[in-house]
């Protein structure tokens, strides 16, 4: 077979073939997005250093000063322990994020896996999968969560607490991380199926799309069609998803510290202040104002960035 | 150029039966089709649309979606056997020997990658080119298939070009490892009427250019007449009739053919696939007549059609035209 010859051509230099970029440049047209954007940076920032900047100690009482109207030194005032509640929502903030995140990234992790074995391989495999997603989902999440909870919670700690007298072996001593588990775990174990579902029925619609078919016949490997032309295809849907995940996560956590499984007092998270605040909202309506305040604007932050994102990633959409 | 001498033949089609597994037990969707591409020819395959066309094109790469499966006949490619050579072998074959272009060019590109970068996958897959040397490759690919400001175009991404500028990419995408065969699967029925000749028009350019063969697949027989060499005529998943272009013009033997030949003037106005001059229509797999396909809709049927299948056999007269009906081969063997 002759090469054709071909007038040459000058040519640009390659320009970055990045999705991302070209994401990046559609993001920032979108004001919705920027503004989640921005409020999600801030409050990174903030669950990141925060801690080292408050003005006073999340945890120090001033029994003078109890339940304080916001002022410039108390700017959303004191609880009735006389703490800064812009402190403790600033630690709050750290505590939400580290839930969202390890609460996320565990149930991403195994929705995505089983998500995508199961579009991917089908059979038996898939009826397994859908099999545990649609129990997981039918069982009401809060009463699994209580009941977890209450049932393993108190035998860990008690059983930690006599193997620490038994050996004094130092990894019995702090049981908080116990309570974290519990709770992450627990969280994510609620978290997932909506996660799978989602990655299933992409996998699924993408491996039937004439893009892929005419991939396959352009010779190239499995692998380079799953990375490039389903992955990328597929990324949209679960990138809103996570995002608005995060969020849903935050929200999550305060329904289980209104419900007493949350994370325990004195580490403040924004849950254990709204139920606290929800007391003596009548009196005191800046104690349950606050975290209320801030967890909606994180939540709402989270799902404008999600729905920004995927208009990003997908180049035909967006304007 | 249309001398069936085995040797020269680059695709080769024998027997080769499609079923589709169904609730009811496999059903029949292709039943022993026989084709062949000689090197440097182009072969138009013309028939209904749910007749197999596309079926028996992605059996060939062995690209059949689940449930769908060859259980009879053999495929071979410049004499290798399509069917058993190795999966790597294969791949080599796809995209580098044998080159794709689909129906719809609004979903068979990647709709999140440039197509600058579509392009170049393949070459940097099956000519080891380095992602510059690709790219400068692609920028001329576009240009050959006629894009405006090529260059400029590789960074677009597919929903930012009209379709028939898509079908291009396409089309410079199947081209673009120098393939021996080209597979056409009805690559204009997306498109607008008038961009459909200019695409027509492109291809034949192109293999004048690039002495490449060309299987077209179409439901419009008008619109190839001009590209094609030979017309293998489809009906239910058989071929029925299969001559020399200008022969099948001048003296289509199959009524099956003569229906569709009747009926241009309607398809070109109404761009409709349907055969106005025949009346019912094909047969769903699973429900195949016993005799000749044909036969219920066939104006000339006679007893021996409703019982026994016609094969595609030469006639005397003319080597190269061949045609499947009892009537026709009879007419013709009296002449
Ligand atoms: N993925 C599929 N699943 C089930 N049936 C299919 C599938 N693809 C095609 N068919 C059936 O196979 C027959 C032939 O299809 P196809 O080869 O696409 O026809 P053509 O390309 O000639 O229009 C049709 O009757 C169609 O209904
Ligand atoms: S074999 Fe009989 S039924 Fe079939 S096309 Fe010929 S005449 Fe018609
Ligand atoms: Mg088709």
């Amino acid at each position: 077979m002759t090469v054709v010859p071909m007038a040459t051509t000058d040519i640009k230099e390659e320009p970055p073939v990045s999705l991302w970029r070209d994401a990046w440049f559609r993001l920032r047209r979108n004001r919705l997005a920027v503004f989640g954007l921005g409020v999600v940076v801030l409050l990174a920032f903030t669950a990141l250093f925060g801690p080292y900047l408050t003005p006073f100690d999340f945890l120090s009482q001033n029994l003078d000063a109890r339940n304080m109207p916001p002022s410039l030194t108390h700017l959303f005032g004191t609880d009735d322990l006389g703490r800064d509640v812009f402190s403790r929502v600033i630690f709050g903030t750290r505590t939400a994020f580290l839930v969202a995140i390890v609460v996320t990234a565990i149930a991403v992790v195994i929705g995505v896996t089983l998500g995508a074995l199961a579009g991917f391989f089908g059979g038996w495999l898939d009826r397994v999968v859908m099999w545990l997603t649609d129990m997981t989902m039918s069982i009401p999440n809060l009463l699994l969560v209580v009941v977890i909870n209450a049932s393993l919670k108190s035998p860990i700690s008690s059983w930690m607490e006599s193997r620490y007298l038994a050996t004094l072996n130092p990894f019995y001593r702090e049981t908080i991380w116990v309570d974290f588990l519990l709770v992450f775990g627990s969280m994510a174990l609620i978290s997932w199926p909506p996660y799978a579902r989602l990655v299933r029925a992409q996998v699924l619609s993408i491996r039937s799309r004439p893009y892929i078919t005419a991939a396959q016949a352009l010779g190239l490997t499995n692998r380079i069609i799953l990375m490039r032309y389903v992955v990328p295809n597929a990324l949209g849907p679960l990138i809103v998803a996570v995002s608005a995940g995060l969020g849903t996560a935050m929200v999550l956590e305060s329904a289980f510290s209104f419900l007493g499984v949350g994370v325990n007092p004195p580490t403040p998270s924004w849950g254990n202040m709204i139920s606290d605040g929800l007391r003596v909202w009548q009196h005191y309506p800046h104690l349950l104002a606050a975290p209320a305040a801030v967890l909606g604007l994180a939540s709402v932050a989270f799902s404008f960035l999600g729905d920004g994102l995927n208009d990003a990633l997908n180049p035909r959409g967006a304007k | 150029m249309t001398k069936t001498n085995t040797s020269e033949r680059l695709l080769d089609v024998k027997g080769l039966t499609i079923e589709i597994e169904t609730r009811n037990g496999p059903a029949t969707i292709v039943d022993g089709i026989d084709l062949h591409v000689n090197k440097g020819e182009t072969l138009g395959v013309v028939g209904e649309s749910g007749c197999g066309k596309s079926l028996t094109m992605l059996s060939l790469m062995r690209l059949l979606p689940n449930k769908i499966r060859v259980t009879k006949g053999t495929a071979h490619f410049a004499g290798r056997d399509l069917q058993t050579m190795s999966n790597s072998e294969l791949r080599k074959v796809r995209g580098g020997e044998v080159g794709f272009v689909f129906q719809d060019p609004m979903t068979s590109l990647n709709p999140v990658m440039r197509i600058g970068q579509q392009l170049a996958e393949p070459l940097i897959y099956h000519r080891g080119m380095n992602k510059a040397q690709a790219r400068k490759r692609a920028g001329e690919l576009l240009k050959l298939v006629g894009i405006p400001g090529a260059e400029d175009r590789l960074d677009a991404y597919p929903h930012e070009l009209s379709g028939g500028m898509r079908q291009r990419v396409m089309i410079a995408i199947g081209l673009a490892c120098n393939p021996q065969l080209l597979i056409a699967d009805e690559p204009t029925t997306a498109l607008d009427v008038t961009i459909q000749a200019q695409i027509v028009d492109l291809v034949k350019e192109l293999r004048d250019r690039l002495g490449m063969s060309i299987v077209w697949i179409t439901h419009d027989l008008a619109l190839i007449a001009g590209l094609v060499d030979r017309v293998a005529v489809l009906y239910a998943g058989t071929v029925v009739e299969d001559a020399p272009v200008d022969d099948l013009f001048a003296r289509p033997a199959h009524p099956y053919t003569q229906g569709l030949l009747a009926s241009i003037p309607k398809l070109s106005d109404e761009r409709a696939s349907r055969l106005s001059s025949i009346g019912g229509t094909p047969p769903e797999p699973g429900r195949r007549p016993k005799g000749c396909p044909f036969a219920p809709r066939c104006p000339l049927a006679e007893a021996i059609c409703h019982d026994k299948v016609p094969v595609l056999e030469s006639l005397v007269s003319a080597g190269a035209h061949r045609v499947a009906c009892f009537v026709a081969q009879r007419k013709l063997e009296a002449a």
